[in-house]
């Protein structure tokens, strides 16, 4: 029998794509632990102990070990990134998190987010449109409009709800409609100050979005825990 | 929450646009909403409502707020701007111990009559998904809906008075004492819990800012109700909802920190709607505490307000604005936004909340784009870049990649709060999935046209307190025997890597078929790139759904003349082999005294159901019959 290539995992190609997108505008590749410190998963995100918005997200936490979680979501990258580069800030950052929370074909208990953060003196609302609009159209292939909806997220004011819409085109389900894809907004003065950032002279915004999400989106996945399963039957589909 | 449309009208004069334009407002100004349902002659906007916005949104006043700031036009009836009038009396003596509670006060209503509530009464409940109780209980739920704040009605005869006199203590709870509230369960309390008392008996009469006691319920002999209305600590009331497990309306608009003034508020339009629906008259009321709220002003200059949103607006856009704003005060002077907000608003605090508030009633929509530039990337990420690399050099080898789950039903590292027994640790290696995986994917080989499972896997694993970076590597290539420790498809594959990277890997685990290393020791023996390698891209299919019924394979081979085209008998196989046949693979070839020997495997998979070997069998006869015909000898 001939022996075939193998097949790339559809996340990782994903990442790669991502990355290459981003790489383009001076946005570096970061990372961080997965086992994250609470006080960076949260605190530092401006999500205070006991607060309402600490239920936002279901967590994981470690019998022995009361002051880590599993993180859950990429937004401490973010305080480990600013804490250690210089300013002007552009970073993504492609990862796994973890939420304590019943799976179905729409969650997984893990999963992918893409972080993305840009800091500057004069870093706006407006660059954040433009960013998401940039990356989303090289990622689906076509000309992409996005709109902000009013929302929240601790870590950032004003917080927004980002959807996004493909220009109509016959080939394309997708195109024509608008799509809910991700949160996002400018980063809250107490998360900059919380890492040394001095807020009256600097800001930026910040967005995160399920990569799976993306996999559903762009090729049809209809169940995201296929990703996880180790299953060869859809790895080499793709 | 869910809101009445009809009832949000109330507070408004002129007439609202319809509810699905004012849906489109809300949606665009505000918050998101979850559902538009039409309901008789009313329309209920079921609104989520973020935390940093329910502590004065989770109320119909709240939200008609809202949209007279979204519309711009003047809210009818603003129960805001009365001035509680509470007054004191010796019938009824409150003692606030508790840290928890800041503002109590009751009143005693004499001479009701509990009957059922009238229909509008009952309707204004049902469209939002509350049952209607009586008159009484549903007076403090729709003030409650109406503004915000939780309500209580006691049955004033099932307290105990000292000479006429009630007494009502707020207190923290005994450890191990025990309430049975309303529903009919028994709660046992810690000294963290704050608890409404009985002074004169003792009883417990209810658990602070969660859940009224059964002792003193409403019933339908009630006469005389004394009534609570409150305001306890929001971190206190989320503690107790949370470790009793009780979220109530009412422990969930405490804890969200609603404005203690409201209480004050809603104690008096509590009293006028009891004596409207049930009758009797005030006989006493009393407080302890304070209700009183100060803002302080929030400032702003015009220019970062736009340099953050990314718009131009002038000091008239503002100003227009903060008109409608309800506001205790603005100004625009000299670009220099001042506002101190209503007594309900926590959050505006800083220049960015202003900033938030003024552009989302602006609207967000109006933002432009600022499209990026191109620009060299200042940092390379090195595990992606040497991550991509193996991958690519394994996928040449023919190995897929597969992604696990980092838990593990055993291992170093326990979950304090796992969603599965078997998925309670945090797995320390990839081994252990990877061997599972293996498996998993044995039976699939035909199907997938593979002669042997060769898969791996990079990810993180985790020891007591470091994460690694790893990769494991597994290879299987028959189903009877185990893989060998010296697989040479493992050597093949280890020798690619260092061929690539230029270094030997140091295997953590070596043994049948699987092999595992740590990519960040290997990784930092590297030296740092300084550039990506072009994306290499891949065909981008479409995901189909697979069949998870079991396949059946089959081998043909035959002779055929030396000139026979493959493609020929491949037509002729696929012509005949039915519409469960999921792959023929050539498997090989040799020629013999002027005859060419061809075998095929043919893989055979139903997408509803287990295929039997008859059915397969009477494909396979089939075929042999047609390959008879066309001249062929099978072998």
């Amino acid at each position: 029998m001939k022996e075939q290539a193998g097949h790339k995992h559809l996340m990782s190609q994903m990442i790669a794509e991502i990355n290459d997108i981003f790489a383009e505008i001076g946005f570096v590749f970061a990372e961080g632990p997965e086992r994250e410190k609470i006080t960076f998963n949260f605190d530092a995100l401006n999500v205070p102990k006991d607060h309402p918005s600490r239920d936002m997200q279901d967590t994981f936490y470690l019998e022995n070990d009361p002051e880590m979680v599993m993180r859950t979501h990429t937004s401490p990258v973010q305080i480990r990134y600013m804490k250690e580069n210089q300013l002007p800030i552009k970073m993504i950052c492609p990862g796994k998190v973890f939420r304590n929370e019943a799976t179905d074909a729409t969650h997984e208990a893990q999963f992918f987010q893409l972080e993305g953060l840009m800091v500057g003196k004069e870093v706006s609302m407006g660059h954040l449109k433009g960013t998401i609009e940039y990356f989303f159209s090289k990622f689906f292939n076509g000309e992409v409009e996005v709109r902000f909806r009013p929302s929240f997220f601790p870590f950032v004011e004003p917080g927004v709800e980002v959807d996004m819409m493909i220009k109509k085109n016959e080939q394309n389900k997708l195109s024509g409609r608008w799509i809910e894809i991700m949160g996002a907004g400018m980063v809250h003065p107490n998360v900059l100050q919380g890492v040394g950032i001095d807020a009256e002279v600097y800001q930026g915004f910040a967005f995160g979005m399920g990569i799976d999400r993306l996999a559903v989106l762009k090729y049809g996945v209809d169940d995201i825990r296929l990703m996880y399963n180790g299953d060869l039957r859809f790895v080499n589909q793709f | 929450m869910q809101y009445s449309y009809n009832r949000l009208q109330t507070y408004f004069k002129e007439t609202l646009p319809s509810p699905e334009i004012l849906a489109d407002k809300i949606t665009f100004h505000s918050s998101e909403i979850e559902e538009l349902i039409p309901l008789g002659s009313d329309t209920i906007l079921d609104i989520k409502i973020l935390p940093d916005k329910s502590a004065w949104l989770m109320s119909h006043r709240g939200m008609a707020r809202e949209i007279a700031n979204i519309l711009q036009i003047p809210m009818e009836n603003d129960p805001f701007l009365v001035e509680p009038n509470l007054v004191q009396s010796d019938k009824i003596q409150i003692e606030l111990q508790s840290p928890n509670c800041d503002f109590y006060s009751s009143s005693l209503i004499e001479g009701v009559k509990i009957e059922s509530s009238p229909a509008w009464l009952k309707n204004q409940l049902e469209v939002i998904g509350q049952r209607s109780i009586n008159n009484i209980v549903d007076a403090t739920n729709y003030i409650m809906f109406g503004l915000g704040q939780p309500l209580h009605a006691f049955d004033a005869d099932k307290l105990a008075n000292e000479n006429g006199v009630y007494k009502i203590t707020v207190r923290q709870a005994a450890l191990g004492e025990e309430i049975t509230v309303l529903t009919g369960e028994t709660y046992k309390l810690d000294q963290d819990d704050a608890v409404i008392v009985d002074a004169v008996s003792g009883n417990l009469i209810g658990i602070a800012g969660v859940k009224g006691g059964q002792v003193a319920a409403v019933d339908a002999k009630t006469k005389n109700i004394l009534l609570e209305s409150a305001h306890f600590d929001r971190v206190a009331v989320r503690k107790t909802a949370k470790r009793l497990k009780l979220q109530t309306d009412a422990a969930k608009r405490f804890e969200n920190g609603i404005s203690r003034k409201v209480a004050a508020i809603a104690m008096g339009e509590l009293v006028k709607k009891v004596i409207e629906l049930g009758g009797g008259s005030v006989s006493a009321q009393s407080f302890s505490g304070e209700f009183s709220e100060s803002r302080k002003a929030v400032t702003c200059s015009i220019e970062k307000l736009n340099s953050v949103l990314g718009l131009n607006l002038e000091s008239g856009d503002v100003e227009k604005i903060l008109q409608s704003f309800g506001a205790e005060a603005s100004s625009v002077v000299d670009g220099e936004i001042k506002l101190t907000p209503s007594f309900e608003r926590d959050d505006l605090i800083i220049a960015e909340d202003l900033i938030e508030d003024i552009g989302r009633i602006y609207g967000f929509l109006q933002i432009k784009s600022i499209v990026p530039t191109k620009e060299k990337v200042q940092k390379f990420n090195q595990r992606f870049f040497y991550a991509e690399k193996i991958r690519q050099a394994l996928i040449g080898l023919g190995f897929s990649e597969i992604y696990t789950s980092s838990f593990r039903n055993q291992d170093k590292v326990k979950l304090e709060n796992a969603l599965a027994s078997d998925k309670q640790f945090l797995r320390s290696t990839l081994t252990q999935n990877l061997i599972e995986a293996r498996q998993h994917n044995i039976p699939h080989r035909d199907l997938l046209g593979l002669s042997g499972v060769k898969i791996f896997e990079i990810g993180n694993v985790f020891d007591i307190k470091d994460e690694e970076f790893r990769i494991a590597l597994g290879v299987q290539s028959g189903t009877t025997y185990k893989a060998k420790t010296d697989e040479p498809l493992l050597v093949v594959a280890l020798e690619g890597i260092k061929t690539t990277l230029g270094q030997e890997p140091e295997l953590l685990y070596n043994q049948e078929g699987v092999v595992e290393f740590s990519l960040d020791k290997l990784i930092s023996k590297l030296p740092a790139t300084e550039a990506y390698e072009t994306l290499v891209t891949y065909e981008s299919n479409q995901y189909r759904t697979f069949s998870l019924f079991p396949a059946i394979s089959r081998d043909i081979a035959m002779w055929v003349p030396e000139a026979t085209e493959v493609q020929t008998i491949l037509a002729l196989l696929q012509e005949n082999s039915g519409s469960e046949c999921a792959l023929i693979s050539h498997l090989d070839t040799f020629t013999k005294e002027g005859k060419t020997s061809h075998a095929f495997r043919l893989v055979f998979q139903a997408p509803d159901r287990t295929l039997r070997d008859t059915e397969v069998e009477a494909v396979m006869d089939q075929i042999y019959l047609k390959v008879a015909v066309a001249g062929f000898e099978v072998r």
